[in-house]
């Protein structure tokens, strides 16, 4: 007969996906990081590195 | 050291604990949110007016000064204020948690508040006609500025609130395991808000500092961060929608949720990739190159395209599952059928799913295509999409919302009732005609934001097709006929919070007059609910599985995108010869 289960081990038997999934702060600093790195810091490494235009 | 007193009351009907500052708070968004819908309805019967060629109302400058009005009436304060109401509602409400801030919270609804009188004042009074996207080099009075920088700060610190609500209600052991699907979802839309906010501080700070005159501001990188918040504002819509989608679908006919993991799965799919659809105005732009582009609006955007196919699959599909539950077995659509069609709730929540879906999202996808971009931008084709989005998507949610919040939260009967019955369908029919003749109109090459189409004076001639004048008047007759709506859903907004009848006693299984359906008779499953779920999903029933008539509606919808998708690259192949 398996021991009783106690309630931190119950914690831990969380799967790993939930627990990702109910860290708020965790999925708050991904979407940060994403978009700020592929919209806002590329975007903006793209514009400021654009060559100067030639007159003509 | 102890929590500060909290007073609480308990809904009778929901059962829940509702702490009174944070059910005030949730008024008075409310309210404010109305009141900014009733001014951006008056400024778009205006602006429908003007550009039906024969009627031709306003003058140039007011038709562009209303313009504006419309748009960060519309889009901003509307939408802001209500999400700010849902924020405050999701994490105190829905897991009987206590609003932590009480004082800070008030001080952030004053900030937003002044900040939103400050920008329309600025933008009636002609000081602001830099539309609702105010490009530089177009410049408005710094106090414009500072009214959207106020703004956004007190949204900003709603957005703090609503996380330390929900670790402080963690902390008391306010719910147990994961948060509830409806607060996942609010949680998501407050992820986007911060995303979003933090844009606006980096441009609007430039840019109130540019307006006196202490810095420059690069046109393309105001264009490029600008558009962080402009369309991430709308994503946080759409997160907030859904969310909405799946209360409504509960409090309305009982509706399941799926897969609870594969929800959430959409919806971290929103926190990581919706953001980027951002890019989809700056695909013409020649300072941005093709790699950031597509990246942008194709590879990464495509997940959140994802997540919106699966919220619009789960959520009627856990409403047909959920009338399945409840004994409406019969055939494919019975429980469609035998659902209360009569319950401005429900029928919201049918309403906004399906032009949000069929109208909105098709043409979002296609049109953000970059090719296909190539013909439709600056067309009307662009606000024909974002109407059926964010007014026929998200406007319809909230509305439909208002209707249980009405008797929930403010405790009072919904006033016309029978009118309220009507409002959904007269605001969607109106919506629906008017964002598929604008995009229509938008095909033709008529330009979006404009005043005169007919260039008279111009010393160049741009010939339209004729049939564009009748397009153009069918785009106002839907207007005009979605503004009725808007301005029935005011009427019946503000007769009942202000003048209506107090709720009363509600006695369960009798019908009241101003009372939704699903409060009065609280949907409940068979008995047999544990045997009647396991029969539904049996592997016996293959491919169509526990819901099959939203399979059936899923392919239906599916054969529409393909279609839409490929006429335009059809039409594409006809402007773009190679060769």
């Amino acid at each position: 007969m398996p021991d009783p289960v106690k309630p931190d081990e119950a914690a831990e038997q969380v799967p790993l996906g939930q627990r990702l999934f109910d860290n708020v702060f965790l999925l708050l600093g991904l979407g940060l990081l994403v978009v700020f790195v592929l919209y806002t810091g590329w975007g903006l490494w793209e514009i400021l590195t654009l060559p100067q235009a030639t007159l003509p | 050291m102890t929590a500060p007193a909290a007073t609480f009351r308990t809904c009778p009907v929901t059962t829940r604990r509702i702490h009174d500052q944070a059910e005030s708070l949730v008024k008075i968004n409310a309210v404010v949110s109305v009141v900014a819908l009733l001014i951006g309805a008056i400024a778009a019967v205006l602006i429908v007016l003007t550009r039906w060629q024969a009627v031709h109302l306003l003058s140039a400058t007011w038709f562009y000064r209303l313009l504006g009005v419309h748009g960060m009436s519309m889009l901003i304060f509307f939408i802001v204020f209500f999400e700010m109401a849902v924020l405050y509602f999701a994490s105190t409400a829905l897991i009987n948690a206590r609003l932590v801030a009480p004082k800070l919270a008030w001080f952030s609804f004053l900030l937003m508040l002044g900040g939103a009188v400050l920008v329309e004042a600025m933008m009636w009074g002609g000081k602001a006609d830099v539309l609702f996207t105010s490009y530089v080099p177009l410049r408005a009075s710094p106090a414009y500025y500072l009214g959207i920088i106020l703004f956004a700060v007190g949204a900003l610190i709603v957005t703090g609130i609503f996380f330390a609500n929900l670790v402080v209600a963690k902390r008391e052991k306010r719910y147990e395991g994961s948060l509830p699907l409806v607060v996942y979802g609010a949680v998501t839309a407050a992820i986007i808000t911060v995303i979003t906010l933090l844009h606006g501080a980096a441009i609007y700070i430039p840019t109130f500092l540019w307006s006196l005159g202490l810095m420059h501001v690069d046109p393309q990188v105001y264009r490029m961060v600008w558009w962080g918040l402009g369309h991430s504002s709308q994503q946080i819509n759409v997160a907030a929608m859904v969310a909405i989608w799946y209360m409504l679908g509960g409090l309305t006919i009982g509706a399941v949720v799926l897969n609870e993991k594969i929800s959430r799965s959409a919806f971290v799919l929103y926190v990581l990739f919706i953001s980027m659809a951002s890019a989809h105005h700056l695909l013409v732009d020649p300072g941005m190159g093709p790699a950031w582009k597509v990246v942008n609006t194709s590879y990464f955007m495509y997940m959140a395209v994802l997540a919106s196919m699966i919220h619009g699959f789960t959520v009627p599909a856990g409403m047909e599952l959920g009338m399945r539950l409840r004994g409406y077995t019969n055939g494919m659509f019975d429980w469609l059928r035998r659902a209360p069609w009569h319950d401005p709730g429900f029928s919201s929540l049918v309403l906004s799913v399906v032009v949000f879906g069929f109208v909105g999202g098709i043409t979002g996808v296609t049109i953000g295509t970059e090719q296909i971009n190539i013909i439709v931008h600056n067309t009307l084709r662009v606000p024909g999409h974002f109407h059926a989005t964010v007014v026929s998507g998200t406007a319809m949610a909230f509305m439909g919302a208002t209707y249980y919040l009405i008797p929930l939260v403010f405790q009072k009967r919904v006033a016309f009732w029978r009118m309220a019955q009507w409002q959904p369908y007269i605001f969607a029919g109106g919506m629906f005609i008017f964002t598929l003749s604008m995009t229509f109109a938008g095909s033709f090459g008529v330009p979006r934001r404009h005043w005169d189409i007919t260039f008279s004076q111009a010393p160049f001639d741009v010939p339209f097709s004729p049939v564009v004048d009748l397009v153009l008047a069918v785009v106002a007759v839907g207007g005009l006929l979605a503004a009725t709506g808007a301005f029935m859903f005011v009427a019946i907004a503000v007769a009942s919070v202000f003048f209506g009848k107090p709720l009363g006693e509600i006695t369960k299984g009798t019908a009241m007059v101003g009372v939704p359906q699903g409060i009065t008779h609280p949907p409940v499953h068979a008995a047999d609910v544990d045997a009647r779920n396991a029969a539904l999903h049996a592997p016996g029933r293959g491919i169509m599985g526990p819901a099959p008539g939203t399979i059936v509606l899923v392919f239906v919808f599916l054969a529409a995108f393909i279609l839409y998708f490929f006429v335009n690259w059809k039409i594409l192949s006809f402007v773009w010869k190679i060769g």
